[in-house]
């Protein structure tokens, strides 16, 4: 075994199976290089030196809204291989992940807490994008082990040590951060699968919100499921002069409560949780009122695209 | 080519609902679209016959559409499912025994049958309504002034409104309009600008029912904008002798005659 | 003769107040009140009294009429279900905390006044609930200040202030009918003016301030006056006293709290 800085095996993370049951061949293969499979000459400290350059596993950091969920998509059109995605810590409200997913379904998106056992099995010719919330540790553990090309989208002259000496590559974000975005402390996240939007009311929530209705709102983006059936991304970033509102490429739901993703995740300072709860709720269609418009758009003709 | 009916102000009269649709059967251009513009019913026993006669269409009659008016508001009144109280102008125009008649002349369920129709239809640029939408009783004639005129046409954006609350046929043609028009707010004070008006009409349909022996309704052509006014006599000898007058003229030989 | 006319208070007390003291600082000789008094603001008892006290004339605004008639405004005017739930809860908590003397002289109140040429309303002369806007159609304005036989009318509603002014109005016509004589029709209007005093209460034009006019009845000036006033007393009332705390952050951002103006020419079915 080599002796440089030694990550620690990879056995421990192969569920199910302890250290006396490798033998010497799984030893060996524990330190392949995942993506040649061929054990390395180490000629200095890393590792997987030899195919630093074409490693599988891309993490992707970055200031809140800088960017990171844009520039993988950004890779992804210009992959030629099969992509894997995965957002660890976006817990119950994986808004990016079904970003990419309705955007790109050739994509494998992996649920969040399944990322590792996706990551160590990953297919020969798969690359993987592992998108890393700001509030995330740079040092996840899976990152510490799993040997991955680390990239920080930074606004220009960002001077920030930690991400630029995490990063093994750093990508210009458009966005200049305001200093209560660095200082942001607070992440709301509320699914929303099932409830159906007013969408003038989901306009005049959202203005109130990113106007500073509800606290000092930094970021805030969303996935909602209006009453005529389709499915909106909502994107703000504090330093943008408008959000950005795009319909998802998806079917339109018209058979009552959605069975499909919603949600909405607001982060920033002295965030009014409660109000922003109640407002939203009082967004959200009762039930007779969501099957009385399914109703009425059902009976409308269909348009007849030019 | 497509061509519309227009009747207004039936009143329960029967025969001469009658008269009309067999006048519509005598036509050279199919008729394509019937529309009733309210006052299908009035304190007379025989609305609720003439209701069941205008819900049933016979075989290779056009079915109405029809649309509520004055006298449907009266009902609506009387069995408080308006959102008036009380029947003041009913009392003011027809008495207070009149009441009781149109009480009696339309039952419940045939109230909430006409409840359920609509306030008026728009069809490619032109409103069918009753009255206008300011309401039922705005009775609209050729003494309205231009600016009211013009004011209700706006209000729905229609270039034709056909109305029938007034019972008269008439066609009221605004042709060119001018103002000059400034607005100054708290941050800006605007040049003044022309506005314009385009040429727009004003048309009452008539009414079938009113006047008991004479009908008049309407015929419309969307596709060249044309309006023309019938008039017919029913009912006796009168309606026979016109008929048979018709007939030795060979205008044309009635298809069903009823006579 | 300088008068002053104001509208749609909305409860705003701090706004009334400062206000009047304008007023009184531009030595205007008379107050007329184009109706509104209450509703989502957290004083709506002191409002009234001020006005009752000071006997300044005042038509019936369309809160004022829901209050008295136990009804809520037309659905028509609420952008969205969450601008109609903040106008329901606004007019329940309004509806708890008048007082009954309150109640009575808000239903005592005139759906119009009229001073010579003047004529004054709330929303327009045909409805409480119809909004004067400032784009609505030439024709269609025209109509609505020729209806009431005056040459300016002061009208509120919209809460946004504006003079706009219709002149040189003229329009030709024909009528046929059956067996008469084809008629020619022509019409035409001298200067005609409508006047929007906006709102002391619940400004909608961007800004917290308080806005009024004043009008010099010799001269026909019409003077927009916008009036700064301790809105953040008003915020810290709406919260105390349990009214939609979001109504206290829009009122500083001069918007709406629920209602907003549309257009006037669509059927309301109330």
């Amino acid at each position: 075994m080599s002796g440089h800085g030694d990550p620690p095996p990879l056995w421990q993370y192969q569920f199910g199976r302890g250290e006396q049951e490798w033998e010497e061949q799984d030893w060996k293969k524990s330190f392949w290089c995942l993506t040649c499979k061929v054990v390395p000459n180490c000629p200095g400290n890393d590792y997987y030196s030899h195919c630093m350059a074409n490693l599988p596993i891309i993490a992707v950091a970055g200031l809140l809204g800088s960017g990171k969920t844009h520039w993988i998509s950004q890779q992804i059109v210009a992959a030629s291989q099969s992509v894997l995605y995965c957002c660890p810590g976006s817990g119950n409200v994986p808004i990016d992940a079904h970003w990419i997913a309705a955007h790109f379904p050739q994509v494998k998106v992996v649920d969040e807490g399944q990322e590792m056992q996706h990551l160590i099995d990953l297919d020969p010719g798969t690359i993987a994008y592992v998108e890393l919330g700001f509030h995330l540790d740079l040092a996840t553990e899976f990152l510490a082990v799993l040997p991955c090309h680390k990239v920080a989208v930074l606004p220009p002259g960002y001077e920030d040590n930690e991400l630029r000496n995490w990063a093994d590559e750093v990508s210009e974000s458009k966005l200049t951060p305001t200093q209560n975005s660095l200082d942001s402390q607070q992440l709301i996240r509320s699914p929303l699968e099932g409830e159906v939007i007013d969408p003038a009311s989901l306009n005049i929530f959202w203005d109130e919100l990113t106007q500073g209705a509800y606290g000092d709102v930094q970021r805030a983006k969303g996935i909602f499921d209006l009453v005529d059936g389709r499915s909106f991304h909502f994107d703000f970033v504090a330093q943008m002069t408008e959000s950005k509102f795009t319909e998802l490429p998806l079917p339109r739901w018209l058979d009552g409560r959605p069975q499909r993703f919603s949600g909405i995740e607001v982060g920033g300072n002295r965030l009014d949780s409660a109000a922003i709860a109640q407002t939203l709720q009082d967004c959200c269609l009762a039930e007779e009122m969501i099957a009385y418009y399914q109703e009425q758009i059902k009976a409308q003709p269909e348009e007849i695209p030019v | 080519m497509t061509i519309w009916a227009m009747l207004s102000g039936i009143e329960g009269n029967l025969a001469a609902y009658e008269a009309v649709l067999a006048d519509l059967k005598r036509q050279r251009t199919e008729i394509d679209e019937l529309y009733i513009l309210g006052d299908l019913v009035g304190a007379t026993s025989e609305s609720e016959d003439l209701v069941q006669r205008v819900r049933s269409p016979r075989r290779g009659e056009i079915e109405p559409q029809v649309c509520a008016g004055w006298w449907e508001e009266q009902c609506f009144i009387l069995h408080g499912v308006s959102t008036q109280s009380e029947a003041p102008e009913l009392i003011a125009k027809y008495g207070a025994d009149t009441v009781k008649l149109l009480w009696d002349a339309v039952p419940h369920e045939t109230v909430k049958w006409l409840r359920s129709l609509n306030f008026g239809f728009f069809e490619l640029d032109s409103l069918l309504i009753h009255g206008s939408t300011v309401g039922v009783d705005d009775e609209l004639t050729p003494k309205t002034s231009p600016v009211q005129m013009l004011d209700r046409l706006m209000r729905s954006d229609a270039n034709n409104l056909f109305c029938g609350r007034s019972g008269l046929t008439f066609e009221y043609e605004l042709h060119q309009g001018s103002v000059t028009v400034a607005v100054t707010t708290l941050d800006r004070q605007q040049e003044p600008i022309v506005n314009t008006v385009s040429p727009r009409r004003v048309i009452g349909v008539g009414n079938v029912g009113r006047s008991p022996g004479k009908a008049t309704y309407t015929l419309y052509d969307p596709g060249i904008n044309h309006v023309e006014f019938k008039t017919i006599r029913y009912g006796g000898t009168g309606f026979k002798v016109a008929q048979m007058a018709r007939s030795a003229q060979g205008e044309h030989k009635p298809k069903n005659s009823r006579v | 003769m300088k008068m002053a006319v104001m509208s749609c208070i909305h409860g705003n007390y701090e706004a009334l107040d400062s206000v009047l003291l304008d007023i009184n600082q531009h030595h205007a000789e008379k107050i007329i009140c184009l109706g509104d008094l209450v509703g989502y603001g957290p004083h709506p008892n002191a409002v009234v009294e001020m006005i009752r006290s000071l006997d300044i004339p005042t038509v019936q605004g369309c809160w004022d009429e829901d209050i008295v008639e136990g009804l809520n405004s037309c659905e028509c005017s609420y952008p969205s279900m969450l601008a109609e739930k903040r106008g329901k809860a606004a007019h329940e908590w309004t509806n708890q905390n008048i007082q009954p003397e309150t109640r009575s002289f808000l239903a005592e109140l005139p759906l119009s006044l009229r001073e010579d040429n003047l004529c004054f309303v709330h929303g327009s002369p045909h409805s409480q609930h119809e909004y004067l806007l400032p784009d609505v159609n030439a024709f269609l304005a025209l109509e609505r200040v020729l209806s009431t036989g005056a040459d300016v009318l002061f009208c509120g509603h919209t809460h946004v202030p504006y003079v706009r002014s219709l002149n040189a109005g003229e329009l030709r016509a024909t009528v046929k009918q059956p067996g008469v004589e084809q008629e020619s029709l022509s019409f035409a209007a001298p200067l005609k003016r409508i006047i929007n005093v906006g709102s002391v209460g619940e400004p909608r034009h961007g800004r917290p301030n308080a806005t009024y006019v004043l009008y010099d009845t010799e001269t026909e000036e019409v003077t927009l006056r916008e009036v700064q006033y301790d809105y953040q007393k008003t915020c810290a009332a709406i919260v105390e006293k349990g009214l939609p705390s979001i109504f206290a952050w829009r009122l500083a951002q001069g918007l709406e709290y629920a209602e907003k103006a549309d257009d006037p020419t669509h059927v309301c079915e109330r």
